[in-house]
């Protein structure tokens, strides 16, 4: 404590020799004292609330009892002092300086529960507030982002911000999150701008681990692996503004088109330093184990070694059995994890000269065995007030992540994919007499110990986020502010796959039967570095045209300029497991090197009336270009215009009776436009031959994708029209959006006929549209002086649909399997597939142990459903949509399909959910309090691919039924050789999708404030959290919430090796010295 | 105010800054562009080789994979490759999204496409090769190169679809693309790009300059050969089997006759573009394997028990029994292009389909190919059955030996369906006839011709 005062002494020092040179430089105004206390209507300290000088740069917060002290040079005359709060209203108090050196100002601030006198920032210098916004904006504060025992930003927004659909996409300790605002903005990427204190970050993902070439072959795997948002610590988070809209982009720019997610991070305040310090410890597990194969016997021949038959129930040419011992190799690779999250940060400054400093540690294993995330983050943000005109702030944030990671699930050498596609009966643990690990079966397949002892992937970040703002007040009524923002990190991958010691196939890197040196083990090294720059310069000039009709005119720049390298080296062929450099490598392998750069720029103009304080209108144009696109395509313009009216800030109301339980009655509405300026990587409008190596000679390649050079940007509008509603003193208070959000000429890779030299044809095709609802309730039954409780409920729903395709439908091969599709007048991503047949007014349906239910099908002879057949023109919408099925006709035990009939398919599932909806109960007693958060996602289908690998590999509980004789043999699979007819529900698609619909205990948090504790903490709590303890869901694999396909747009629900999404345990404390 | 108008001179300097910086079109360093690629001669070479890569590794894949299954040369180990369990059922279960035949389908089609932009390349004005390079030599050289990929690409269209494009590279964006015509016409058009390319060959000697640019497998082992040697025999070797296809015997017998049979001339592969069907069959044991000893043949004509030629192709393993051998056992083991046998028996049909027949050399054919010794055969594949053909030597039950040696000697080389149609095998002995098109093709050209039924 010692050192810690004399700082503070050091400090003042200074502070007192800041003060005097600005003492002599205004000689003309005098030092004043102006200090006082914010209370709540109770009367009790606010703690945080913003004090400002209205019309300077000038001001400070209030501390943990609410008191508050200012110390400026002021010239005589009138001030107006503002207080605002988030969550509360506004106010405004006036003090008359003259010759006395200390005033007292006071204020008491009222709740605002819908946030509509909070200051957002929607690009302007001083901020607007939320009343004169006609667009939705969601703000969520630091204490509502950390309550969860999330350690990723995006995690804690789940399920409190209004329109967002936001899926954890697997359970890895630093496993990517998609965030969907209004639902699928491009088929390119939906992802929202991530904007923190000005600084456009990016959260794309590299592939520097699972860099294998053989890792997804032909097919399309979607976007896997971190995605960089995962870098920041949600400790350094103030608050986080949501813009769900179009609406938004006429001042974010186009890259603005899928929404804005602005995070704005801790800032100092005036006073003596404030440290902060919190720790935690989290306790991770499986929230659900599956139940596997129990039966004593298998199909066939070898149980163990390298001519063990795997497999058996695929394999109908096997009928002898044999007797096995089951294992669950669930119990093997998963474990019980546990993390820490520790982190301390200073606040402090004079009115001058504020800042704060933070560094944080968090460390989190997987619930795979040998997978980890680390996080090390150091963040400053000083802000200066340089004179009358002009103050400066300043934001580093530096961080050092990595991962410990096993390969992605697409892959069948992955923890849950190794275990998935293997028969339960092989000892996995068993070793040879030299202590090596054992093939499992006759496949080559990787046997899970080599999985997680041997397997290794490293994934490291070096990050550094910088900003520069700059805020001028050359003239009255104009502000120019500018802010430069860097973004620039280097990521390095490496991934390591040892030599085994059995017969491993060479398309896993293994050296096959032969163990063949050359062949065995694989290594690769990759980097990428990223470089992103942002300019913004805006200016805003604010008059008063006459009384009530107030005036903002901004016209602003920007300019954004990223550039990426990448580059790969890999090898396969390795003799000893310490040899993991890719020169160890017996054989190199092609390496992969990226370079692109991207130039965006955009001006606009918005002009802004406010007549008294109830009436709003903005309007506004936008140029952008970006180099992605041609010249002539480059750049567009875009329109925006909005309104609110604020029907109870009217005097007539105010006096009507009305008002007596109506607080707040405000309309708005809005229509923008915005286009999307990065929907291309940066050469995709060129058709160009790709160079590589072959066999010793250097061969040319075109690629399967033609581009139309001149391919322009998509076009965007949306208009929204929403209300607030507030009543009985705002206990009860009601927001509704209503949008309606189209999208045309879709930069989307059509499908061609390959007769033209390629598959597909990047070009504007296509529109889409995306219809819905947000509603958010809030009613606090309770407020008493010790108990209050507060209910808040949020529904979203959205109905996606692609309204023009040049042709019925395209369909896209899948990696998992599963049968994506774009169908004209049906939701993006849909599974177009094969379906059972059912008898005349009959459906399909599925047992809870996935078995279809038998009713309502029509079965062959030997009683074994089967897949439908008939005719079907894919060139016809119509019979896309409803083919013809056509019965078979009788013969044998199968059935013969008719003369003249294929297998038809038919839409068998919607990843798009019908609505999401969350519940928030929040209790308040003295000291105690308790949030329960439930979301719910109803009615969006998963492909669970993994389901139907279990029963066929026979690890799964349908395949012990064939295996005890409880189910034909021919159930689950009979292709055989000589078969004419497929027999089994196998490759039936229908089978594999199931209904994802969930309700899940998100959050549940106990907390506990102990407040003062003697003279050395000054604010003491401890909490309790619980994360997705508990999921009610009739799903039949791990948990509905997954995309093995990462945040991919068209592939979604897809469960295909994924980690599942563990339930977490917290336990934490924060205090402040 | 003095620093109030340095700061907003500075400003304004720095916001002139970033408007003249707001530079947006870059260099493209990742690619050659189309004008770039085939104005350079030795990049025309690269795009060829490039197609050699397609065709060698993936064409030739799919078809392999495809053929055997229809016509039970192979069988499926795994039926969660969709693809491959609808080639087992066959008949209806085969349809348009079937994903194997669509990347057939499409590979194919762009080794066509890229091969008629090199061959217009090397045969206009736009093509000149300069005199380092051998001048016309170098161009005549990529035109024989490109001919062979459009050949082979063309030919294994016309063996699977009952019709095929009249040209590759028109009609994208557009509901209309190309036109379609039986597919004899596309064996006739690879005969004629052959013969095209050979006639260049015969005006423009290839320039060593040229043969040194072509990949290992394809150029001189000895410099004391001609330069192109190998390609030029190639091109006969194709033009041979495609004469025979379409019943120009004559045609068929003059090609073969131009082919060096001592040369055993091969696709390779190294460890980082390795052996397709050790990659993705062998090695795995997860989707495709040899029937058993018969190699999928009836009872009638299954292999001699004492035929080496079956241990040379498949070997004996616990489960499955039989599992792939010879060209496929290996990441680099390399997989012929057409070989000796083949012209052999194409030699001992046609001298037996001739308007006069000659059952007598055609029987004397038959008996050298099931005498060989494995030694003597340069790809080692060899019956080495000391009594040679012992059965009737009517032309009917030669030509039947005939069939029975294709399909043992070219045991999984992507030929059998086309030679079950020629002679006449019974429909049960097949899964299907010919393939359905793509549904890429289908939904994107109204010119798409009807599927067959079977």
């Amino acid at each position: 404590m010692k050192n810690y005062i004399l700082k503070k002494r050091s400090m003042s020092k200074l502070l007192f020799l800041f003060l005097l040179t600005n003492l002599f430089a205004l000689a003309s105004m005098a030092q004043v004292k102006i200090s006082g206390k914010v209370t709540d209507a109770k009367g009790n300290g606010i703690n945080g609330v913003s004090v400002t000088i209205k019309g300077s740069a000038i001001g400070t917060a209030t501390n943990a009892n609410g008191n508050y002290e200012l110390l400026t040079v002021l010239k005589p005359g009138t001030k107006t002092i503002v207080f605002s709060a988030i969550g509360s209203k506004t106010v405004e108090q006036v003090v008359t300086i003259n010759s006395a050196t200390s005033y007292d100002v006071n204020a008491q601030l009222s709740s605002d529960p819908l946030g509509l006198d909070e200051i957002v920032v929607t690009g302007t210098t001083s901020g607007t507030t939320k009343k004169q916004l006609g667009s939705y904006v969601s703000t969520l504060k630091a204490d509502q982002l950390t309550k969860g025992a999330s350690a990723n930003a995006l995690m804690a927004l789940q399920g409190k911000t209004l329109g967002a659909q936001i899926t954890q996409n697997n359970g890895d300790p630093a496993g990517s999150i998609s965030v969907r605002l209004r639902g699928i903005s491009s088929l390119s990427s939906s992802e929202p701008l991530y904007v923190i204190d000005g600084v456009v970050v990016n959260n794309s993902t590299t592939r520097v681990t699972n860099t294998q070439n053989n890792y997804d072959g032909q097919n399309f795997i979607g976007s896997v692996g971190q995605n960089r948002l995962v870098d920041i610590n949600p400790n350094d988070i103030e608050r986080i503004e949501v813009l769900n809209g179009a609406a938004a982009a006429a001042i974010y720019g186009s890259r603005a088109n899928a929404g804005v997610v602005q995070i704005f991070t801790k800032r100092g305040k005036s006073g003596a330093p404030v440290v902060s310090f919190s720790s935690s410890v989290m306790f991770s597990s499986l929230r659900k184990k599956l139940d596997v194969n129990q039966s004593p016997t298998k199909f066939g021949g070898p149980v163990e070694g390298p001519t063990a038959q795997t497999q058996d129930v695929l394999t109908p040419t096997l009928t002898t059995t044999t007797p096995v011992t089951r294992y669950d190799y669930q119990d093997y690779i998963f474990r019980k994890a546990m993390g820490t999250d520790n982190s301390v940060n200073v606040v402090g400054g004079t009115d001058k000269t504020k800042y704060f400093m933070s560094g944080s540690y968090y460390y989190n294993q997987g619930i795979i065995k040998n997978t980890d995330f680390q996080r090390f983050s150091f963040r400053t943000n000083v802000d200066q007030v340089l004179n009358k005109y002009l103050s400066a702030s300043i934001g580093l944030n530096y961080i050092n992540s990595s991962a410990n990671e096993k390969p992605d699930g697409n892959t069948f050498y992955s923890p849950m994919n190794s275990v998935t596609i293997l028969g339960n009966f092989h000892n996995i643990q068993q070793r040879d007499a030299f202590g090596n690990i054992q093939a499992v079966g006759e496949r080559g397949r990787v046997n899970p110990v080599s999985v997680i002892e041997d397997l290794k992937q490293k994934n490291t970040t070096n990050r550094l986020i910088a900003s520069v703002g700059l805020k001028l007040k050359p003239i009255a009524h104009l502000s120019i502010d500018y802010t430069m923002g860097i973004d620039n990190y280097a990521q390095k991958g490496t991934t390591f796959m040892p030599p085994f010691a059995y017969n491993v196939t060479t398309g896993s890197f293994g050296g096959g039967a032969a163990l063949t040196p050359s062949l065995n083990g694989y290594v690769s090294s990759a980097n990428t570095n990223f470089f992103g720059i942002n300019h913004d310069v805006n200016a805003t000039y604010n008059i008063n045209i006459t009384k009530d009709l107030n005036s903002v005119t901004q016209v602003g720049f920007s300019q954004q300029y990223e550039n990426q390298t990448y580059l790969m080296a890999q090898g396969q062929g390795i003799l000893v497991g310490s040899t993991q450099t890719v020169s160890s490598a017996a054989t190199p392998l092609p390496s992969a090197e990226g370079r692109g750069e991207v130039s965006i720029s955009g001006t606009f103009i918005q002009q802004n009336f406010k007549y008294k304080n109830f009436a709003f209108l903005t309007g506004a144009i936008r140029r952008d270009g970006s180099s992605l696109f041609s010249g002539t395509q480059r750049n567009q313009t875009y329109a925006k215009v909005s309104g609110s009216f604020v029907l109870s800030s009217m005097n007539f109301w105010k006096n009507s009776k009305i008002s007596k339980w109506a607080d707040l009655v405000k309309i708005r509405a809005a229509y923008g436009e915005s286009g999307n300026l990065t929907a291309l990587g940066a050469t995709d409008r060129f058709n160009l031959y790709t160079s590589s190596s072959f066999v010793g000679s250097t061969s040319y390649s075109s690629s399967s994708q033609a581009a139309n050079p001149n391919v322009g940007p998509e076009r965007q509008k949306e208009f929204e029209f929403g209300t607030d509603l507030g009543f009985l003193n705002n206990r009860v208070t009601l927001t509704l959006n209503v949008y309606n959000k189209k999208v045309s000429q879709l930069n989307i890779a059509r499908s061609v006929a390959p007769t033209t030299g390629f598959s597909t044809l990047l070009d504007n095709v296509g529109n889409l549209e995306n219809k819905g609802y947000e509603i958010m309730l809030t009613g606090m039954p309770v407020v008493t002086k010790d108990l209050s409780w507060t209910i808040t409920g949020l529904y979203n729903h959205n109905e996606n649909k692609v309204t023009n395709l040049p042709q019925p439908i395209i369909l896209y091969g899948t990696n998992s399997g599963a049968p994506v599709a774009l169908i004209e007048g049906q939701p993006v991503g849909v599974f177009w597939g094969t379906f059972f047949q059912t008898a005349n007014g009959g459906s399909f349906s599925k047992q809870s142990n996935g078995l279809p239910n038998h009713s309502g099908l029509i079965l062959s002879p030997a009683g074994i459903p089967r897949t439908a057949y008939g005719t079907q023109t894919t060139s016809n919408l119509n019979s896309v949509l409803y083919p013809t099925v056509v019965d078979f006709v009788s013969g044998g035990a199968d059935g013969i399909p008719a003369t003249g009939t294929a297998l038809v398919r038919k839409i068998i599932g919607n990843p798009n959910p019908k609505y999401t909806t969350s519940l928030i109960n929040e209790f308040n007693y003295k000291k105690f309090a308790l949030r329960i958060q439930l979301d719910a996602t109803k009615g969006n289908s998963v492909f669970n691919a993994d389901f139907r690998t279990r029963q066929g590999v026979g690890n799964g509980k349908l395949a012990e039924l064939v295996q005890t004789g409880q189910l034909p043999r021919g159930y689950i699979s009979a292709y055989s050789p000589t078969a004419t007819v497929p027999t089994g529900i196998y490759a039936i698609e229908q089978w594999r999708v199931d209904d994802g619909s969930n309700v899940r205990l998100r959050e549940l948090s106990f907390s506990y404030k102990f407040g003062k504790i003697g003279n050395l903490i000054s604010d003491l709590s401890l909490n309790v959290t619980g994360r997705n303890l508990i999921v009610w869901t009739k799903y039949i694999g791990y948990d509905p919430e997954v995309n093995a396909a990462g945040q991919s747009t068209l592939l979604r629900g897809i469960d295909f090796g994924s980690v599942p999404i563990p339930k977490t345990f917290s336990i934490g404390v924060q205090a402040k010295f | 105010m003095k620093n109030i108008n340095k700061i907003t001179f500075l400003l304004g300097v720095a916001t002139l800054g970033l408007l003249s910086s707001c530079k947006k079109d870059f260099p493209i360093i990742t690619g050659a562009t189309t004008d770039q690629t085939f104005s350079n001669p030795r990049a025309v070479t690269a795009v060829v080789t490039g197609l050699q890569r397609t065709y060698s590794r993936s064409v030739l894949l799919s078809m392999c994979d495809a053929n055997s299954l229809v016509t039970n040369e192979t069988f499926l180990v795994n039926v969660g490759n969709l693809s491959e369990a609808q080639l087992t059922a066959g008949g209806a279960s085969v349809d348009n999204s079937n994903g194997l035949l669509g990347n057939f389908w499409a590979t194919a089609n762009k080794v066509i496409y890229d091969a008629n932009n090199a061959i217009n390349a090397a045969s206009g004005n736009k093509f000149a090769a300069p005199p380092a390079l051998g001048g016309n030599g170098y161009a005549s050289g990529v035109l024989a190169y490109a001919t062979v990929y459009k050949a082979l690409a063309l030919g294994t269209l016309s063996q699977f679809w009952e019709k095929v494009p009249d040209t590759v590279g028109v009609g994208i964006g557009t509901a209309t693309g190309a036109t379609f015509s039986a597919r004899n016409i596309g064996f006739t058009k690879a005969i004629a790009a052959i013969d095209n390319a050979l006639a260049a060959i015969a005006a423009n000697p290839i320039s060593s300059v040229f043969d040194d640019d072509l990949p290992v497998g394809l150029k001189r082992t000895v410099t004391t050969e001609t330069p192109g040697v190998n390609l030029v025999n190639i091109l006969y070797a194709l033009k041979a089997r495609y004469s025979l296809f379409i019943g120009d015997y004559n045609g068929a017998l003059a090609a073969m006759g131009n082919v060096n049979l001592a040369k055993a001339l091969a696709f390779n592969y190294e460890a980082a573009n390795p052996n397709p069907v050790f990659q993705s069959f062998t090695s795995t044991n997860n989707v495709i394997q040899p029937l058993d000893s018969t190699l999928g043949l009836p009872p009638s004509i299954a292999p001699s028990l004492i035929d080496a030629r079956v241990g040379q192709y498949t070997t004996i393993s616990a489960s499955p029994r039989f599992r792939f051998n010879g060209f496929w056992n290996g990441s680099t083991k390399t997989i012929p292009i057409y070989t000796p046998d083949e012209m052999r028996l194409i030699r001992a049909e046609c001298l037996l389909r001739q308007a006069v027949p000659d059952p007598v050399t055609a029987q004397s054919i038959l008996d050298g190919i099931l005498k060989q010794a494995p030694a003597a055969d340069v790809f080692g594949i060899a019956a080495n059955i000391p009594a040679g053909y012992v059965g009737l030597s009517d032309v009917n039950s030669l030509l039947t030996e005939v069939y029975r040696n294709r399909c043992i000697e070219l045991y999984f080389s992507g030929l059998k369906l086309e030679d079950m149609r020629r002679f006449n095998r019974p429909v049960a002995e097949m899964k299907r006839k010919f393939f359905p098109y793509p549904l890429a093709e289908r939904n994107n050209n109204t010119n798409t011709p009807p599927d067959p039924a079977f």
